[in-house]
């Protein structure tokens, strides 16, 4: 960080630390060559087990240990055990595997190894509540996605686990929910695309079962972006989000609402490359899809041409990706 | 006695430089004429409160006391019974502190920050009328929030935030406008509206009036938004137990730690300068007559607070603020009471209702009957910065007097703005407000000086002058004149011949042999390195 001082420790200090790791990583090669050695034997004995828990938490990307700790349920754990004494080791893994987490939150093999514990839930605990322990823990897992998603907003793999939980439990909460979620991370920091990513999935879901009217709710999502853009317009996630919104462009009243708005967007912040760009994109769409009804084609087609002029000064590796959309749009133009 | 460097005061300058000193290895007697540690910025308990006020007010024999009456007068002390007194930690210096800065690289490379805690401040707002703030944005997310700035104030207050945060020496904006006042700076430079530009100035870059220069705004805002993140989202951090009192407590117990003698309580009858002598300067001593001692302390150096020098600070029409400290057991909101619960709200969405620890800032003019040329800070603290037991919140409010305000007395400026801080709590019933259970108010002087520093000659070996410093800034500013004076002293003794002891420590073996011939280790850092690795430094 700027301006920060590093600490400085004497030399001893740094000696005894160097002898710490050293025994350390020791101790570390001793287990790892122990453990492996009892997977090429088949050794599934509850020492075995143990000792891949050891190592596992002192090297948790080590994939082929989970495996072989799978195996071991499968093979020696699980069989001739009552479903609550299996539904009792899953519970240690998952906490074993959130702790995990709170060190390694992106590592592959841990999310992986509690997807595999929730799928191999038992039935139980009675024959008449055959879910009662499915349904507890898949409620508790978004409780664990969320403290994760809490750490880093944008952790790809916890957005991911979301996902999955949501469309996997058994009684998941209402879209509406999830809306107000995505709204808490997008205010956190909209410098997300997974907030809006997921956002945008929530509201078509929102839309199609008519929960949220269309029309009045995009007229929010359109308020909400607006504002995102104004506060910082160098943010390409908020403009990904704005194009979704915009759509098809066939809503004339709509695309020259935004362009208007981010004209003036424009005139504060005359230097905006996002800006121009969406305003030729936007331009375009009016020209493509609403000529009949514009008054002065030409004005839009030449404005359009002094952006895509401004543009390639202030963008020059993307130069003749701007001359291609320029050409395109005198061609479409000759054409009519 | 005799000692390498006797510090009297333990004020967090004072302290700062005692830790450094014995961590050299220098041999260090460290004084204070009252009862407790910190001096002007000691945490005071209720009882302590009362005793300061009543010792300040009375006519007394000592240098010192002498020299605190004159510091802070027109005190005032009103309260009823305030349940678990001891509990309370009240600041005579209420602070707070960047993330980023000289007081925070001191605390972490000492180790002193291992010996007490700290609260991030929560929130920061602008009083804009009765029962009403505004917050106060100071990050991307902050403006991205609000509900109150349009969207071009957004643009043009984000774009202020960029410039602010990065190398504007030298850019277009600021060509000649170093001399301009912050405010017509804003407004011109950046067309930021009255608010917005009121909120910059007095809330983010903590100017006290509307005649406040630009560019140290400038430089003090982008300090402070260089510490956004470090620990939290606000760039602010208040010292539990009190703030700095318990900081310097701190740096206090570091220099005992190494070797430092302490002496609390004891009064300074005198300062007795070296004998005059026309031999060598390098072994003259200063020595110290206490009360009820027949030793007398000795030191080449001495590193004072001037109130033990001298009684008679030099009347400065500027320097003056007014001061009030409040307790009260009702919270103060921010923000409305939350709005009801349904399924599209959740408890996540309610902004931040009561304030544990925050910043309320009032700009000139926004309160009646107080002042129209300075702005006044409340600093609130509540059981989160372990000031107070549960239920309760302490207030601190200051204001520069300035050249209007002069002939005011500090309740009588004060008062408004107390009663515009209550009106932001619930009180019981509407015909009631909340009544405080403690109010004390009193007027403060800047010294003639912070530390002064006497060597063998007569004139001081090194000043560190006293100016009229911000409350943001209080903390770093004694960290860096700390520092000053820690170079000076050390260099002086240098010359004298005056060696560190080398103090054993864990893991460094023998003491190193020094042969004749050989040069001891010369200083070359302000701390040493720390002697052991924390698990948790890594």
């Amino acid at each position: 960080m700027h301006g920060v001082k590093r600490v400085q420790y004497s030399q001893a200090a740094l000696e005894a630390k160097k002898q710490r790791d050293h025994d350390k990583l020791k101790a570390y090669l001793a287990l790892s060559d122990d453990v492996i050695a009892r997977k090429k034997s088949h050794d599934m004995s509850n020492e075995a087990f143990e000792l891949t828990t050891r190592l596992l938490r002192m090297n948790p990307e080590f994939y082929t240990v989970w495996n072989y700790r799978r195996d071991m349920f499968i093979e020696s754990l699980f069989p001739q055990r009552s479903p609550s004494e299996v539904n009792e080791l899953l519970s240690d893994d998952l906490s074993l595997t959130f702790e995990l987490l709170k060190q390694h939150p992106k590592v592959y093999g841990i999310w992986n190894h509690r997807r595999w514990c929730l799928e191999h839930i038992p039935d139980g605990p009675s024959p008449d509540d055959v879910n009662g322990y499915r349904n507890s823990t898949w409620n508790k897992e978004l409780f664990v996605v969320e403290k994760m998603l809490d750490a880093d907003a944008r952790n790809f793999h916890a957005w991911n686990y979301r996902r999955y939980i949501l469309a996997t439990m058994p009684f998941p909460p209402p879209p509406k929910s999830e809306l107000a979620y995505t709204t808490r991370k997008i205010e956190a920091n909209f410098s997300n695309f997974s907030a809006w990513h997921q956002r945008s999935k929530v509201l078509t879901t929102l839309w199609e079962t008519g929960e949220l009217d269309r029309v009045k709710s995009i007229e929010e999502e359109f308020e909400l972006v607006r504002n995102a853009m104004y506060t910082d317009p160098d943010d390409q996630s908020v403009w990904i989000y704005h194009a979704w919104l915009i759509g098809n462009g066939n809503y004339a009243a709509r695309l020259q609402f935004e362009i208007t708005s981010i004209q003036e967007l424009l005139d504060e912040q005359p230097d905006s490359k996002w800006c121009m760009e969406s305003l030729v994109r936007y331009k375009r769409l009016l020209i493509e899809k609403h000529a009949e009804n514009l008054g002065d084609k030409k004005a839009l087609v030449d404005s359009c041409l002094e952006l895509l002029a401004k543009l390639r000064d202030i963008d020059p590796p993307r130069r003749r990706r701007y001359d291609e959309i320029a050409e395109g749009i005198r061609s479409g133009n000759e054409m009519q | 006695m005799d000692f390498d460097t006797i510090v009297l005061g333990t004020g967090l300058s004072e302290s700062i430089l005692a830790a450094a000193l014995s961590k050299a290895g220098f041999k260090v007697g460290h004084f204070d004429a009252n009862p407790y540690y910190g001096g002007d910025d000691a945490s005071l308990t209720v009882d302590d409160l009362r005793d300061w006020a009543e010792s300040r007010k009375k006519n007394t024999n000592t240098v010192y006391l002498e020299a605190q009456r004159q510091r802070f007068s027109s005190i005032s002390l009103t309260s009823s019974n305030v349940p678990r007194s001891r509990t309370f930690s009240i600041s005579l210096s209420p602070t707070i502190i960047p993330s980023v800065g000289p007081l925070v690289d001191s605390l972490v490379a000492s180790g002193v920050s291992r010996y007490g805690g700290f609260k991030l401040l929560e929130s920061i707002a602008v009083f804009d009328q009765p029962s009403k703030v505004k917050p106060v944005p100071t990050s991307k997310e902050d403006v991205f929030k609000n509900k109150e700035l349009s969207l071009v104030d957004k643009r043009r207050l984000m774009r202020f935030l960029l410039f602010a945060a990065g190398e504007f020496e030298g850019s277009n904006e600021l060509a000649g406008q170093e001399t301009q006042t912050f405010l017509t700076f804003l407004r011109e430079k950046f067309s930021l509206a009255n608010k917005v530009a009121d909120a910059i100035a007095y809330a983010l870059a903590f100017c006290t009036s509307p005649s406040d220069l630009t560019l140290p705004a400038l430089q003090r805002i982008r300090r402070y938004l260089r510490s956004a993140g470090r620990y939290g989202p606000s760039p602010f951090l208040v010292g539990h137990y009190g703030g700095i009192g318990e900081i310097a407590q701190g740096f206090c117990r570091a220099a005992a730690v190494n070797g430092a003698t302490y002496v609390l309580g004891r009064n300074i009858m005198s300062l007795n300068p070296p004998p005059k002598s026309l031999g060598s300067q390098a072994n003259l001593r200063w020595s110290l007559s206490l009360d009820d001692l027949d030793e007398h302390p000795s030191s080449r150096i001495v590193a004072a607070q001037p109130a033990y020098i001298s009684s008679s600070s030099p009347s400065s029409p500027g320097g003056r603020s007014a001061r009030c400290v409040a307790i009260i057991n009702t919270p103060i909101r921010f923000s409305e009471p939350p709005p009801e619960l349904n399924d599209d709200v959740s408890v996540e969405d309610i902004g931040p209702g009561e304030i544990d620890t925050g910043l309320l800032i009032f700009p000139p003019s926004s309160v009646d009957s107080g002042s129209s040329t300075a702005a006044a800070s409340c600093l609130i603290t509540g059981e989160g910065s372990m000031a107070t037991p549960s239920g309760h919140w302490i207030l601190s409010f200051s204001i520069p007097m300035s050249e209007q305000d002069a002939s005011r007395e500090p309740e009588e400026l004060l008062k408004p703005y107390l009663e515009a801080a209550l009106t932001l709590t619930s009180s019981p019933s509407p015909d009631s407000p909340t009544k405080p259970l403690l109010t004390c108010y009193y007027l403060q002087t800047l010294p003639s000086a912070n530390m002064v520093v006497l060597s063998g000659s007569p004139q001081p070996l090194f000043t560190v002058p006293s100016d009229i410093v911000v409350m943001s800034e209080t903390a770093d500013t004694a960290a860096t004149h700390a520092e000053e004076a820690f170079w000076k002293i050390v260099k002086d003794l240098e010359r004298k011949g005056v060696k560190p002891t080398k103090i054993k420590s864990e893991g460094e073996g023998e003491r190193s042999e020094e042969g004749v011939g050989e040069e001891p280790q010369l200083i070359t850092q302000f701390w040493p390195p720390l002697d052991s690795v924390g698990d948790d430094d890594d």
